[in-house]
């Protein structure tokens, strides 16, 4: 790895550490391997919106021309919003592409990402049934985050309806998960999800 | 003096100019006993004389156990002049070799030129060098303060007048009687840089110790001279005052893209790229890497990577500029250094130039006229229909970074003539190297 990258990863992972959102448990890093080519974040769901109380896990890879090029971030936890893929976690987000800017670091990143989950971009989606949701049915939507953030992220929230129609789903032998993603995708309308999963 | 025979023989060193022991020297100082001359083996100057320098050259110079005939010649008035005390000057021993020269017989020695430290700027170059060689930093003691190239430049020393102020009387024609009132005013170049080892014996006039300097450097008579070295003190201190700034403000600076402190950089990383529209501080290689960056859009390269005000070109410094005034005059001694600089697009007039009269070098025909070379080209093509679209104009600043760097490499010989903000009435650029990297 160029020396740079790493170089600067050290540095800014004890940026990270010290900083005070890392006190207030808002943000978190950690090393995965010894040459600071990857490491583990974590940021908390930001209040008032329905991923409040979830911790997401994000893999993070820094590629050798870091800083000069974004490092590569993708939710390791199910997360449900309009810019990040249910399916892979992958995260559409300009400062990680092609907005980058050298002076930006894992701790701005992250709290980049926190901002993200609390103002979602339907307009530029990376999950297109998401947006969709977002968009025509925002309390569907902040349900399902919720939901999704309550079973994956460990969340407060349990919604016992939800609970309910996976249940039946699953003793019809469907994956938990499967079945999760097709009734969020209909609006949780086990009719519709039952008829896509069997079709 | 010391009792026994060796009185009456002659002694060597003294002969040569160069006994140490002077009055208490047990061997007869010639001269001094001019009754017992006599008596010594080798009284007569025509036997004693070097047959070697007779004939051009002797290997032995002043070392030479032999007379050389200039001695001889002048040996008796020397001896009275030496009897007089300090009245001897290096002008004389100057016209002395002078003379000799004239006469076809050359003089015996190298004359090693002593200048003063500060000549030493426009020494040490071609032929000058070997024999400036006692004037190398090497051997002058201390003092980084250059002494005014004008004010009382005192003639130069030769090799043997440094060991030894008392040689040059040995050999010097009558006109040394006539002492020139003006060699009195120079002051002692070695007291200057130090100590001179001669004290009160020294036949150049050892000046008052200057306050701001430290050194004795003040004449004690010549009020214009000494006021002008008071100013060029004062002139020098501003400057070190200055330097003390940009160092302070500069050494806790980090880079916003590698994070380390430019100034604990390696040494040919220690340099600051200054943006013109904001001012956050990244160190020069690496935010010309991220200007050179390929993956992203020119607008996003072109911006600051902290605030993303966009900069349309990277001004190297040596130091972290704070204030406006000094980024601009940064900017324009950037500017004027590049501009005297040869475009290599324009070649001297063979070449093209894109950027036009936007270009920050120089176009000028080898005969030295600049060339109007009009607004920057713009990029055509035809399109489907036939029909020329003008393109974007091609900007300047998108091909600057990588010019500069191609240019970087090119004066890498002048990489050790790095200086701050140089004076402004020194025209030689190469002190200018920060600048451009």
């Amino acid at each position: 790895m160029a020396n740079i990258a790493a170089q600067r990863i050290k540095r800014e992972f004890k940026e990270v550490i010290k900083s005070e959102e890392v006190a207030k448990c808002a943000i978190k890093v950690e090393l995965v391997n010894d040459n600071y080519t990857e490491l583990k974040g974590e940021i908390a769901g930001p209040p008032e919106t329905p991923y409040e109380g979830g911790t997401f896990v994000l893999e993070i890879k820094v590629p050798e021309t870091y800083p000069f090029n974004p490092p590569k971030v993708r939710f390791i936890t199910k997360i449900w919003h309009p810019n990040i893929s249910s399916v892979t976690g992958a995260i559409c987000l300009d400062i990680l592409k092609d907005q980058w800017a050298a002076a930006m670091t894992l701790r701005t990143v992250l709290l980049s990402l926190q901002a993200l989950l609390a103002a979602a971009e339907p307009d530029d989606p990376q999950d297109a049934v998401v947006a969709k949701q977002f968009k025509e049915n925002q309390d569907m939507f902040r349900q399902t985050a919720r939901h999704w953030t309550f079973v994956y992220a460990g969340g407060p929230h349990k919604n016992s309806d939800f609970e309910l129609k996976i249940r039946r789903l699953t003793d019809m032998g469907i994956e938990d998960h499967q079945a999760r993603v097709a009734l969020s995708s209909y609006n949780w309308d086990l009719e519709r999800a039952t008829e896509q999963l069997f079709s | 003096m010391a009792e026994g025979w060796t009185q009456n023989v002659r002694c060597r060193y003294y002969a040569n100019g160069i006994c140490r022991k002077g009055e208490a020297c047990r061997y007869l100082h010639q001269g001094q006993a001019a009754s017992s001359v006599g008596t010594s083996l080798r009284t007569d100057p025509l036997e004693t004389r070097c047959r070697y320098y007779q004939r051009g050259s002797c290997a032995y110079g002043h070392r030479c156990n032999f007379v050389h005939a200039a001695e001889v010649s002048t040996s008796s008035t020397n001896n009275a002049n030496h009897s007089t005390g300090l009245a001897s000057s290096s002008t004389a021993r100057k016209n002395s070799s002078n003379n000799a020269n004239r006469n076809g017989q050359g003089t015996s020695w190298k004359t090693s030129v002593l200048k003063k430290q500060g000549d030493s700027a426009d020494s040490g170059i071609g032929e000058d060098s070997a024999e400036n060689w006692v004037n190398a930093p090497e051997f002058v003691p201390a003092g980084k303060y250059n002494i005014p190239k004008t004010a009382e430049r005192v003639p130069p020393k030769s090799y043997a007048e440094v060991l030894n102020p008392m040689a040059g009387k040995m050999i010097s024609l009558p006109q040394a009687h006539l002492s020139s009132p003006s060699n009195k005013k120079k002051l002692c170049p070695f007291q200057e840089a130090g100590e001179c080892k001669y004290g009160s014996q020294c036949v150049y006039i050892h000046g008052d110790t200057c306050d701001l300097c430290g050194h004795a450097c003040l004449h004690p008579q010549d009020k214009e001279q000494r006021k002008k070295h008071v100013n060029e003190c004062i002139k020098q201190h501003e400057q070190d005052m200055e330097l003390s700034f940009a160092v302070a403000r500069s050494k806790d600076k980090t880079c916003g893209v590698c994070f380390e402190v430019v100034m604990e950089k390696s040494p040919r990383e220690q340099r600051f790229g200054i943006l013109p529209n904001c001012n956050h501080c990244f160190c020069l290689s690496c935010i010309r890497k991220w200007r050179q960056a390929k993956q992203f859009e020119n607008k996003i390269i072109r911006a600051c990577p902290e605030c993303r005000v966009t900069s349309d070109f990277v001004c190297p410094s040596m130091y972290w500029v704070d204030t406006k005034e000094e980024k601009e005059k940064l900017i324009k001694d950037y500017k004027g250094a590049l501009s005297v600089k040869d475009c290599k697009y324009f070649r001297s007039g063979r070449g093209k130039c894109p950027f036009g009269n936007k270009c920050f070098y120089l176009h000028a025909y080898p005969d030295g006229t600049k060339a109007d070379v009009g607004p920057p080209l713009r990029q055509r093509r035809h399109n489907a229909d036939g029909d020329i679209d003008v393109l974007q104009q091609i900007i300047l600043w998108d091909f600057l970074d990588e010019r500069e760097n191609r240019w970087l490499y090119s004066i890498d010989e002048l990489e050790d003539l790095v200086a701050f903000l140089s004076d402004s009435d020194d025209s030689d650029w190469s002190d200018y190297d920060f600048f451009f990297d």
